[in-house]
């Protein structure tokens, strides 16, 4: 027995020794597959770990606001709720061990003359630690945020604001709204791992007392309920609806009912980063680009098997002789079988190691690349040996089966006879021509979908978004009232600093910030229409370099351009300069989509038109604004959104400073506006991010997916190469007869090259049939999900058409060439 | 129709000098049917690859119709090869993907003609050898007898002038072996020059002249009275 298997390992290992190309072609091309495999895989799989090392995790839920807004018909999926629901739903659900909000809310911690920005800090209801379980290492996570100055931190944080996680009850001053607040530290948790959605540095208990109130129509935070083990939350989802009625009020809120189009869910913790709801902390994913990850990995895995039973088969038919000897010699088929089964194993199992030592090299680079923390363990509880070896075994058999039952089913007798080294089994030209045009295809549709991608992806970058990105400084922290204080004093030092052209207080900056709407009134049009609804200063149009359609933009010598009513005025007086805003009315610039939607047919059409708005809620009922100008539609959110329609009014009332600068040094003026800040508000800190930096970290994510989608594409491609590269070189050995009979009767070198190269150029065109149609629907279905997007045109196919022939032919006009120029008498003789 | 002289064909290793082929001197005229026999190694194929210009000689003189072959590079044999020579095997080498029909045009194929002339000819050879009926089968499911006329009508169908034969019977049982020769027979008294390797004495006798030949050399060359 052992000496049976001896034999078989000699003969095994000789037969891939006989051929080296065969055999690297083989196991190189397997490993590299594999190891892409395995790469996708761990990414997938880190993708869908998220949150699922929270302690009890299947019991930990987001409560998630989801509807369809009344007026675009756009779905809307969030993660963020109204901050009643918590406290509502909580008596009402018996399945629901406790529920804890939790609102993000940067703080400014003072020490030593300091203000320091802890950006990532949220306040959360005292059971928070309860259900999002974050291991502590100092203090008792249980009692943490058992009292009103209670505050955690994170282990980086303790180590950044003290220089010790022995923090357990130190002091921490913040100041919020110009007062000083002293917190009291309970606890320090790790610092969160990457795969999950949380990000939180620092926790504060939430304390309602220092909050505004919050009617059921704003949303400020998110809110995590712990079922009780065995709830289903899928039963209380399914109730929610009968409950939505019965205990939200039907007030309106921005001309809209809450309750009848708002809904919210219970969303698995585990389920949050993949889930459709988005607008968390961190950026989160879809399950497409998984599944599409997880499709392009096996179908990489695919192609290394087809170039593995492909070539297998190939070769078996040259090991026929051996075979029909072992037969006559009183070889069983079932040993047969097992024989060439083996050194497929063999085969896959060097080819497996190779891969596993690729990952490890290329896995860091990876991780960083997709910014995820990739990790290749194989032992202990995710470990993954038990899942490489049964991964092996599940190749090596695949791989192997179809060329051992083949070349077990030979018939000693016939090969003997024919005296022939080799023959090839009937029906098997035909499987591989099959298996050739299936990789083709893939190839020819992952080139196409790579280019495609990477046309959108330039687009999305270069697309004129209506105002200018570069030389762009965003200046958070204008929402502070110290901050409003000494604004008009900050934009006036900051128009000074050498290179700045132009400086704006806004509420609408490039990639961040909420989106307001408001309800506008149309005459004649009974409902009303949903706006964007932006406050600006008059320089707003000039910093963002928005060009004018019609009429005029926000000017400082029009009274009615402003509503901005005095901060200093107490309540009543506030009150009544309010009324008589709304009863003076105001003006107001439109955008085009704006005007569009309001239904003037040209830009020019809206201006001097009156429009009805709740400029200061409902209460006061709507003020009449006259459209005095039209602006270009300005992108500021992502191409994958349509331009909001919006109308930029100026109530005196905003969140950031924009800062236009040209031929400056941008960290010069960076810093010259940092020393300003500094100067004139020493206790807040100074946040500031250039637009386009803060664009590309915003689509970065969706970027980086696209270039390794585009790498992975070009392996399979790489992949479908090497076993195009392996059946030329068979094939022009097993036609070698034939092509010495053809020179024979005249045929010339190039004849016969034209010849293999028809041959091969076949396939890959059938296969441009298969797989154009298939990208073409992907593509078209990818690229619906942007407002802003590239044609689909057939370049990109006809490219990769092109790209996929010119490797085949490349590929196979070396054997051809070669193959072509031997004398054939060698050919005919030792047939 | 050829004459050599001199002509030898020496094949070497790294490590090992053959003589294939050792100062041959052989003519052969227009019409004439000539059997080449010997021991296995002797050298007959050799002979038979430099005549059929699929192999050049070492050294000597080989004029065929009028020029001198010996020397020119391989293109140019291929021209004067397909001009001028058809072959038959001793295994047929008929291809097997290609049915009878397309086997024996294959031989046209590289020849500039027409494809109506090429689908006549075809037509008429495969008439000749008595295998028109098979014309739609693949090698494979013709018997021996049948393959070798297939291989016979290849070679006649682009009208050689010198048709070389290597052991166009060894495959076959006597029957078909007989058969075979009757045709050879039959093709160089209506006109064909024939030159054919054979073992078989009783094969060699239908032909006008024996070459015998030993260790690269003509031993005794005999003519058959007409």
């Amino acid at each position: 027995m052992v000496e049976m298997w001896r034999n078989y390992l000699t003969v095994g290992y000789r037969a891939l020794t006989k051929n080296r190309t065969y055999a690297a072609i083989n196991i190189v091309g397997l490993a590299i597959g594999l190891a892409a495999c395995l790469i996708l895989l761990l990414y997938v799989r880190y993708e869908t770990s998220y949150d699922a090392w929270l302690p009890e995790a299947d019991r930990v839920y987001q409560i998630q606001t989801f509807g369809t807004d009344p007026e675009t018909g756009q779905n809307i999926a969030m993660q963020a709720v109204t901050r009643p629901i918590g406290d509502a739903l909580a008596g009402d659900f018996a399945e629901i061990e406790s529920i804890a909000k939790l609102e993000t809310d940067p703080a400014v911690v003072l020490q030593g003359g300091n203000a320091i920005g802890v950006e990532k800090s949220a306040a959360a209801d005292a059971s928070f630690f309860d259900i999002i379980q974050l291991p502590f290492i100092a203090g008792d996570r249980r009692g943490a945020l058992r009292d009103t100055d209670s505050v955690a931190l994170s282990r980086a944080e303790a180590m950044r604001l003290f220089g010790t996680t022995d923090v357990v009850g130190r002091t921490l001053t913040t100041a919020r709204g110009g007062e000083k607040f002293d917190l009291r530290v309970t606890g320090v948790f790790e610092d969160l791992p990457r795969n999950t959605h949380l990000d939180l540095t620092m926790v504060r208990r939430f304390n309602s007392a220092e909050e505004e109130d919050c009617p059921w129509g704003c949303v400020n935070g998110m809110a995590y309920a712990k079922l009780k083990p065995g709830a289903d939350a899928a039963s209380i989802n399914a109730r929610m609806p009968a409950w939505e009625k019965s205990n939200v009020p039907a007030r309106d809120i921005g001309g809209r009912d809450i309750a009848a189009t708002t809904d919210w869910r219970l969303t698995n913790v585990r389920d949050i980063h993949l889930g459709p709801a988005q607008g968390g902390d961190r950026p989160g994913n879809d399950m497409r680009t998984i599944v599409t990850f997880t499709i392009v990995a096996l179908l990489i895995l695919s192609m290394a098997v087809i170039n593995f039973v492909n070539l297998a088969t190939a070769r078996a038919g040259q090991r026929a002789r051996e075979v029909a000897v072992r037969k006559v010699l009183g070889a069983k088929r079932r040993q047969l079988v097992g024989q060439f089964l083996g050194e497929s194993l063999l085969v896959v199992a060097i080819a497996m190691t190779i891969a596993l030592a690729l990952v490890e090299i290329t896995l860091p680079a990876f991780s960083r690349f997709l910014d995820a923390d990739l990790d290749l363990a194989y032992l202990g509880g995710s470990g993954l040996l038990l899942p490489i070896v049964g991964f092996t075994l599940l190749v090596g058999l695949l791989g192997g089966l179809y060329p051992a039952f083949q070349l077990s089913r030979y018939q000693p007798g016939a090969v003997l006879k024919a005296n022939k080294s080799s023959t090839d089994a009937p029906g098997s030209a035909r499987l591989r021509n099959l298996l050739v045009i299936g990789q083709f295809a893939v190839s020819i549709g992952l080139i196409a979908c790579t280019a495609i991608v990477y046309h959108q992806t330039v687009f999305a970058r270069t697309v004129d978004p209506g105002y200018q990105r570069d030389g762009l400084l965003t200046v958070r922290g204008l929402r502070n009232p110290e901050a409003q204080a000494v604004q008009e004093t900050l934009l006036r030092e900051i128009a000074k600093v050498p290179g700045v052209t132009a400086a704006s207080a806004t509420r609408l900056v490039p990639a961040e910030g909420p989106t307001f709407f408001n309800s506008v009134v149309v005459p004649g049009r009974s409902a009303p229409v949903e706006l964007g609804w932006y406050s600006v200063d008059p320089a707003f149009f000039d910093t963002m370099k928005i060009d004018r359609v019609a009429g005029r933009i926000l000017s400082r010598t029009h009274a009615a351009d402003s509503i901005a009513i005095d901060q200093k005025l107490d309540e009543n007086a506030a009150e009544a300069a309010a009324r008589a805003i709304v009863a003076r009315g105001l003006n107001v610039v439109v955008n085009e989509s704006a005007a569009r939607q309001l239904g003037f047919g040209a830009p020019a059409a809206a201006v001097g038109k009156h429009i009805g708005i709740p400029i200061f809620g409902e209460d006061y009922g709507n003020a009449t604004a006259t459209i005095v100008g039209v602006v270009r539609d300005a992108r500021f959110r992502s191409v994958r959104d349509p331009v909001a329609p919006a109308i930029y009014y100026d109530n005196g009332v905003y969140r950031y400073i924009a800062v236009r600068f040209e031929r400056a040094d941008p960290a010069a003026v960076r810093n010259a506006i940092e020393g300003i800040w500094r100067r004139l508000l020493p206790t807040l800190p100074f946040d500031a991010g250039f637009a386009e930096e803060e664009l590309a970290a915003l689509y970065g994510a969706d970027e980086a997916r696209a270039q390794a989608f585009g790498g992975f594409a070009l392996f399979a491609a790489l992949i479908a190469c090497l076993g195009l590269f392996g059946l030329a070189a068979f094939t022009a050995e097993r036609r070698t007869k034939e092509i010495g009979i053809r020179k024979v009767f005249g045929a010339r070198v190039r004849d016969i090259v034209r010849l293999l190269a028809w041959q091969f150029s076949k396939p890959v065109m059938l296969a441009n049939i298969v797989a154009w149609p298939i990208a073409w629907w992907a593509m078209r279905d990818w690229l619906n999900g942007f407002d802003a997007r590239i044609p689909l045109g057939p370049g990109p196919f006809l490219l990769a058409g092109l790209i996929a022939l010119a490797i085949a032919l490349g590929t196979v006009s070396g054997h051809a060439i070669r193959v072509a120029r031997l004398n054939p008498i060698h050919a005919l003789r030792y047939e | 129709m050829l004459t050599m002289r001199e002509l030898s064909r020496v094949y070497r290793t790294d490590t090992v000098e053959t003589t294939a082929l050792d100062s041959i001197n052989l003519e052969i005229a227009d019409g004439e049917f000539v059997a080449i026999m010997g021991p296995s190694g002797c050298g007959k194929s050799t002979l038979l690859n430099i005549v059929g210009m699929l192999d050049s000689p070492s050294s000597g003189s080989y004029v065929f119709d009028g020029q001198e072959v010996a020397g020119l590079p391989e293109a140019k044999l291929a021209d004067v090869r397909k001009q001028n020579i058809g072959f038959i095997f001793q295994s047929f080498n008929l291809v097997d993907e290609l049915s009878v029909r397309e086997n024996i045009e294959l031989a046209l194929l590289y020849h500039d003609v027409a494809s109506a002339e090429r689908r006549r000819r075809v037509e008429e050879v495969m008439d000749k050898v008595g295998i028109a009926h098979r014309a739609r089968h693949r090698p494979s499911q013709l018997s021996g007898g049948q393959q070798q006329r297939v291989a016979v009508a290849r070679a006649l169908v682009g009208n050689p002038k010198l048709i070389l034969a290597d052991e166009p019977t060894g495959n076959l049982d006597t029957q078909h072996g007989e058969e075979v020769m009757k045709m050879l027979q039959q093709l160089n008294r209506e006109g064909s020059t024939i030159v054919m390797v054979t073992h078989s004495p009783s094969h060699a006798d239908y032909a006008g002249r024996v070459v015998n030949m030993l260790d690269g050399k003509i031993l005794i060359e005999r003519r058959r009275a007409a």
